[in-house]
């Protein structure tokens, strides 16, 4: 099972990832494919995925914005309703005492037959009152209505009482009080006719309040209750604690207009609270409306579309992912292929270069053997002759008999001096017709790649007048490929190449190549075509590449020669004949032997 | 049968002279191009056994020149190079070659091809 995976594997992984061709190294244009491979994928991945990022981000924050404005407007909105409700409750009841006091006088009100009278009719028309009662300005319960019975009870010390003769009008905090019942104590303060004050009581049940604060409450994560300006929830509150208990949120600070603040509460959720400080037209009033919604309950339908909306980014970026490391590993591989191959064109060319040097010596040693050996040949021969034509040493047979030995030598020697020259003649010339801008061409297609990634700027200019030559198309590419190559070594990234060609005479062509790369100093200039002389880290030249153009070039008939300045560049200058023959018929003879 | 046996390797020269004229053959000999020429002018050859590289002038150059001189002259040439490629490229495609060190029973066998 492993197995398996492991080839499916090893089929998806590019060819590039095991670079091992250790003899090819030198000859590749991009050292590491591996590191062009994932610079390639995290450039790919980020240029596509960053926008899709940062859309995406701003889209969240785009809707968070317009949610959490929308659930503000709609908090603020019930806040707002559930105050005026309060408000005018609080109000009304307020003002009902106010007529009272001032419609009906102080005699009929102590009376309490008339007061039972009076608090019936305010019943039937408000609703929620409990009971009513007359207080003098000593604190004393004058008269009473309603079920308790509280005639007599002195009040000087409550705090209702005290605040009531300071503002006129009072309301107090919901309370059990003395019925232990919940409810709330309004007051108002008016004049006796003889000039002495004195207070009338109601007390307003809860129930009503509640009821009416409940109707705000839209959807169940709402919860709107009255707490007191110390913090006392006064009304059932679903989540932040029970009637009469210290609230679990802070007070808010006070403000005259309904707010709506963001904030966290004791369980680490996110709510909006809508608050108002309630204040009737006549008296303050010790209630905070609270509406408090939790915000992850009321953002519901939100939270699922982003949920929705990560799926398909989280598979967006995947996809993407994917694509672009197949396309990257396909494009990498076919640049890996495509330069393997012209690096394995280079290596097998240096080889053949190589080879090419060791047929040339091959050639001259074996020729310059060849004479010798033809002396020795004729003179031993010459000896034998005397033995078998002259008949003078016949008796000699041991004589005879050595000097069969070095004739046999001699042939021995002959056979390998051939085979050396049959080695060299695989290099012969073969002459044929060339376009020089063909064959440029042809060069320079090994290197457009190479230029194209080092930004190396290379120009060709071949004039019309310059004539096709007569040569060896395949050196004159080789000598031509030796010198650009040189050339693309020299060079940095970003400079720039020259290749051009000049009738030279009636019989003539030149050829310069120039870069404006690192040059070579003046000292090296008159070494620079001799064997095994190298610039170049070990193992990275052979110190052959120019010996062999120079040695090309001459059989080519043809001259070779070099200007550089370091720092500033180097040309070389091929002068070819352009019938070859004609100049090899012509130096036939003027060779020596 | 007289020949004329023209290399600038002096002492090889001497040699296969001798060797030829103990078979039978007649051989007169010079060490350069120029030298031949005048020997030919005052001889009458069957055939010049030629080397290609010589100073001055060369087998092919040569060949070319006794040839205008004594029309029905044939030549033989000697080459260090042992092969014809010398011979695919110059004007003597249709001439005898041998490559040195020779066989001499080889370039008897030559050289009565030529005169035959």
């Amino acid at each position: 099972m492993i197995g398996r995976f492991r080839k499916v594997l090893d089929l998806l992984k590019p060819e590039f990832y095991h670079q091992t061709s250790d003899h090819l190294n030198p000859y590749f244009t991009f050292p590491d494919y591996r590191k062009i491979w994932g610079i390639g994928i995290f450039v790919l991945a980020a240029a596509a995925l960053l926008p899709l990022m940062v859309v995406t981000l701003i889209y969240y924050q785009l809707i968070q914005k317009s949610v959490d404005s929308e659930l503000i407007l709609r908090t603020e909105r019930v806040a707002s309703n559930a105050r005026r409700a309060v408000t005018f409750f609080l109000e009304e009841r307020l003002d009902a005492l106010r007529f009272t006091v001032n419609e009906i006088k102080y005699d009929q009100l102590a009376n309490p037959i008339h007061l039972a009278e009076i608090l019936r009719n305010l019943k039937l028309g408000f609703g929620g009152l409990t009971d009513l009662s007359v207080i003098d300005h000593t604190g004393i319960q004058v008269s009473y209505a309603g079920p308790f019975k509280m005639e007599g009870k002195d009040y000087s010390k409550q705090t209702w009482f005290v605040e009531c003769q300071k503002h006129n009008f009072y309301v107090s905090e919901i309370f059990r009080g003395y019925r232990d019942l919940p409810h709330i104590i309004i007051t108002v303060k008016s004049f006796r006719l003889d000039g002495a004050h004195f207070i009338l009581r109601a007390t307003l049940e809860t129930e009503r309040l509640i009821q009416t604060l409940a109707s705000y409450e839209t959807g169940e994560h709402a919860n709107i209750i009255l707490v007191s300006r110390s913090g006392i929830i006064q009304t059932p509150s679903k989540y932040y604690g029970g009637i009469f208990e210290k609230m679990a949120l802070p007070v808010p600070e006070y403000s005259p207009r309904t707010e709506t603040v963001m904030a966290i509460d004791g369980q680490r959720r996110s709510i909006i609270v809508g608050y108002a400080f309630i204040s009737t037209q006549i008296a303050d009033t010790p209630f905070i409306l609270m509406v408090i919604k939790q915000k992850a309950k009321m953002m519901g339908i939100w939270l699922d579309l982003r949920v929705k909306i990560n799926w398909f980014v989280g598979f967006a970026i995947m996809a993407i992912i994917i694509v672009i490391t197949i396309t990257c590993t396909l494009m990498v591989n076919k640049l890996y292929l495509a330069d393997k191959a012209k690096a394995e064109a280079m290596a097998a060319m240096e080889q053949n270069n190589q080879l090419a040097s060791i047929g040339q010596l091959a050639a001259g040693v074996a020729h310059e053997i060849n004479n010798p050996l033809a002396l020795i040949n004729e003179t031993a021969g010459y000896v034998k002759d005397l033995f078998v034509i002259k008949k003078q040493y016949s008796k000699d047979d041991e004589l005879l008999e050595n000097i069969d030995y070095i004739l046999e030598a001699v042939e021995r020697c002959g056979t390998i001096t051939r085979q050396l020259l049959g080695f060299a003649r695989k290099f012969d010339v073969k002459i044929q017709r060339v376009n020089l801008n063909e064959v440029i061409s042809d060069v320079l297609v090994f290197h457009n790649k190479e230029a194209e990634y080092r930004n190396v700027s290379v120009y060709v200019d071949i004039p019309k007048d310059v004539p096709e030559i007569e040569t060896d198309r395949g050196k004159l590419q080789q000598v031509l490929l030796n010198l650009v190559n040189n050339a693309f070594q020299a060079v940095d990234n970003g400079c720039n190449l020259a290749i051009n060609a000049a009738p030279e005479g009636r019989d003539k062509v030149s050829i310069t190549i120039s870069d404006n790369g690192c040059g070579m100093p003046e000292e090296n200039l008159s070494k620079i075509f001799e064997p095994f002389f190298t610039t170049k880290e070990r193992g990275r030249g052979t110190g052959l590449g120019l010996t062999i153009t120079y040695g090309l070039v001459k059989k080519l008939n043809g001259n070779i020669s070099v200007i550089s300045k370091e720092k500033k560049g180097t040309t070389f200058i091929i002068t070819l004949p352009i019938r070859m023959q004609e100049e090899m018929n012509k130096n036939e003879n003027s060779f020596g032997r | 049968m007289k020949i004329l046996l023209v290399d600038d390797e002096k002492k090889f020269v001497m040699m296969l002279a001798k060797r030829l004229v103990m078979r039978g053959i007649e051989v007169d000999y010079a060490f350069t191009g120029d030298e031949a020429l005048t020997k030919a002018e005052n001889n009458i050859y069957d055939v010049a056994v030629l080397d290609v590289k010589m100073p001055g002038i060369g087998g092919i150059e040569l060949e070319r020149k006794l040839k205008a001189r004594v029309p029905g002259m044939k030549s033989i040439f000697l080459t260090g190079h042992g092969s014809e490629s010398d011979f695919e490229t110059g004007s003597a495609k249709a001439a005898f070659y041998l490559a040195k060190p020779l066989q001499i029973e080889e370039l008897i066998e030559i050289l009565h091809e030529a005169t035959d």
